[in-house]
């Protein structure tokens, strides 16, 4: 009950840009209403690097190191998305070999984003511990990235063509012990949170995205699985060799924070799922096609589309025909539609669950900005 | 539906108004021929039952050096169908319709062309700057005439 005489009016808040929980540079302006938020708006472009206009102004092979900036918790997709749009426009066909290590070192990745994600998420909301977990089995598989192509974030691995190394000798060893454990390190993650009180009544029922709202506002991945659509780009629309591995599309239906959480955690043993048969499966021989370094591909313009651990990464080339340097290319991320949908599922929260239900989305802001 | 079935469906749809263009045979392209068309053609692309297009992926401007190009990359989560569409229109007076009102996501998307390329888009209800800092004053950066005193331009090698 208002006191008479007090009046009661609308005031607005600045969140960051500087905030610790914007994974990168993002503002939102948020209306409340006493604690409640009324209205968010996302402020945005602090990280606008005009990768588009660079990647215009290079042959394609140089635009591969660019993509690396685009989204550099999962620089490998970014390499597959522009690869495989760029294979799609000349017709060229990739080695057996290179697929085989595109698909590993593209699921590893994703299960080092998501260990990112695990990090992060519970760090924003007040646990420290697992952010050591994440950090400590992420280490392992940038060990494994290191010894292929010298990189630990912005690998320049898949190129036009093929991939820029072989593996050497010890990848493979090294990588069997880490899937070896890493299911049991999945459980001792699922120890500290899954159950854990706090963490649920942070999580649950916070940020509800329905599948209509999800759908209509372009969002993928993880996030649109968690609100029960099960779609998966791999399995829908598959790309590469994913129709050779057996996995399973995790799907919840709450699609609150909590079922986000628990679609990731299930995710990240599919992804390892994956890369035992890839090992399995490995063939020997060449791991590029010819050289690219002039590639010149005929007029044409393709969209292609990859399932990144943020959602679908597209690429639109425009290429004009014969030129070494793409006329139009256009980048697409997961991050971007769904930071664009957050004022609808902040609305009528208190602003500590706004870090929750961006940490639960996983947004990583250079993929916005681009 | 594979790529013959789509151009035939889609050209019954709208006889005379869509083509298949020859770029399309990689991934079905169609070529939008009026604009004024659009938010008609994306309302029944939408409601169609064998189409079912829900989803927007991607909406971006393409400047070719002569024309200006929006290109549209639509999918269907039911049917599991996705191909693209373009529109092509003359640099003055550059205008196209939003298409918001059947695909929310196209908000942003628009922004951002509206603030890259100069492209105005009708209703659209939230034309603001976006990508650029607020204070940017040196006209719209995607175009390819675009210059700046501190812009260089890659080299040519053959």
């Amino acid at each position: 009950m208002t006191e008479p005489g007090l009046n009661t009016e609308e005031f607005q808040v600045n969140m960051g840009p500087h905030h610790p929980s914007t994974h990168g540079v993002c503002r939102f302006i948020l209306t409340m209403d006493g604690e409640e938020i009324v209205e968010a708006e996302p402020v945005i472009g602090y990280l606008h690097r005009a990768l588009e206009k660079i990647c215009e102004n290079r042959t394609y092979q140089q635009c591969i190191p660019v993509l690396d900036r685009f989204e550099y918790c999962t620089s490998m997709s970014c390499n597959e998305a522009f690869a495989l749009a760029a294979e799609k426009l000349g017709g060229l066909e990739v080695p057996e070999r290179a697929e085989y290590l595109r698909v590993i070192m593209l699921e590893l990745n994703r299960i080092a984003s998501h260990l990112i994600w695990f990090g992060t998420t519970s760090l924003d909301l007040g646990a420290i511990t697992p952010f050591l977990y994440g950090f400590r089995e992420r280490e392992d598989i940038l060990d494994l990235f290191e010894m292929t192509c010298g990189q630990r974030l912005t690998y320049n691995y898949i190129r036009v063509g093929g991939v820029a190394k072989d593996i050497p000798p010890e990848f493979i060893p090294k990588c069997k012990q880490f899937l070896d454990t890493f299911d049991a390190k999945v459980d001792d993650y699922e120890k500290v949170l899954t159950e854990n009180p706090i963490f649920i009544a942070r999580n649950k029922d916070v940020g509800v995205m329905s599948a209509e709202l999800a759908i209509a506002y372009g969002v993928s991945g993880p996030s649109l699985r968690a609100s029960g659509v099960r779609y998966d780009i791999r399995k829908d629309d598959p790309y590469s060799i994913y129709d050779r591995f057996k996995f399973n599309i995790p799907v919840t239906f709450n699609g609150d924070c909590y079922d986000r959480y628990l679609i990731r955690i299930a995710e990240m043993r599919e992804s390892a799922k994956i890369v035992r048969q890839a090992l399995e499966q490995l063939p020997e021989g060449e791991i590029a096609g010819k050289s690219t370094m002039n590639y010149k591909p005929p007029a044409g313009e393709v969209y292609s589309r990859i399932e990144n651990s943020r959602g679908e990464m597209g690429v639109y080339i425009q290429s004009p025909g014969k030129v070494k340097k793409p006329l139009r290319v256009k980048l697409r991320g997961g991050s971007y539609n769904q930071l664009e949908v957050m004022p609808e599922l902040v609305k009528g929260h208190k602003i500590a669950d706004v870090v929750a239900i961006m940490a639960s989305l996983d947004i990583i802001l250079p993929e916005v900005d681009r | 539906m594979d790529r013959d079935e789509l151009t035939k469906h889609l050209t019954e749809l709208f006889p005379d108004k869509i083509e298949l263009l020859e770029t399309g045979k990689i991934e079905p392209f169609f070529l939008l021929k009026n604009k004024d068309d659009l938010v008609a053609f994306c309302k029944a692309i939408n409601k169609d039952e064998k189409l079912d297009i829900d989803y927007l992926c991607c909406l971006g401007g393409v400047d070719t050096g002569e024309r200006f190009e929006v290109v549209y990359n639509v999918a269907s989560m039911k049917k599991r169908i996705r191909f693209d569409f373009k529109l092509s229109f003359k640099y003055d007076g550059a205008e196209v319709d939003s298409v918001q009102e059947i695909w929310p996501a196209a908000n942003w998307y628009e922004r951002e062309m509206w603030e890259l390329y100069g492209i105005n888009i009708r209703n659209h209800g939230n034309l603001k700057r976006f990508l650029l800092p607020d204070d940017w004053d040196q006209g719209y950066p995607m175009l390819k005439n675009w210059d700046a005193p501190d812009f260089k331009r890659m080299p040519e090698v053959e």
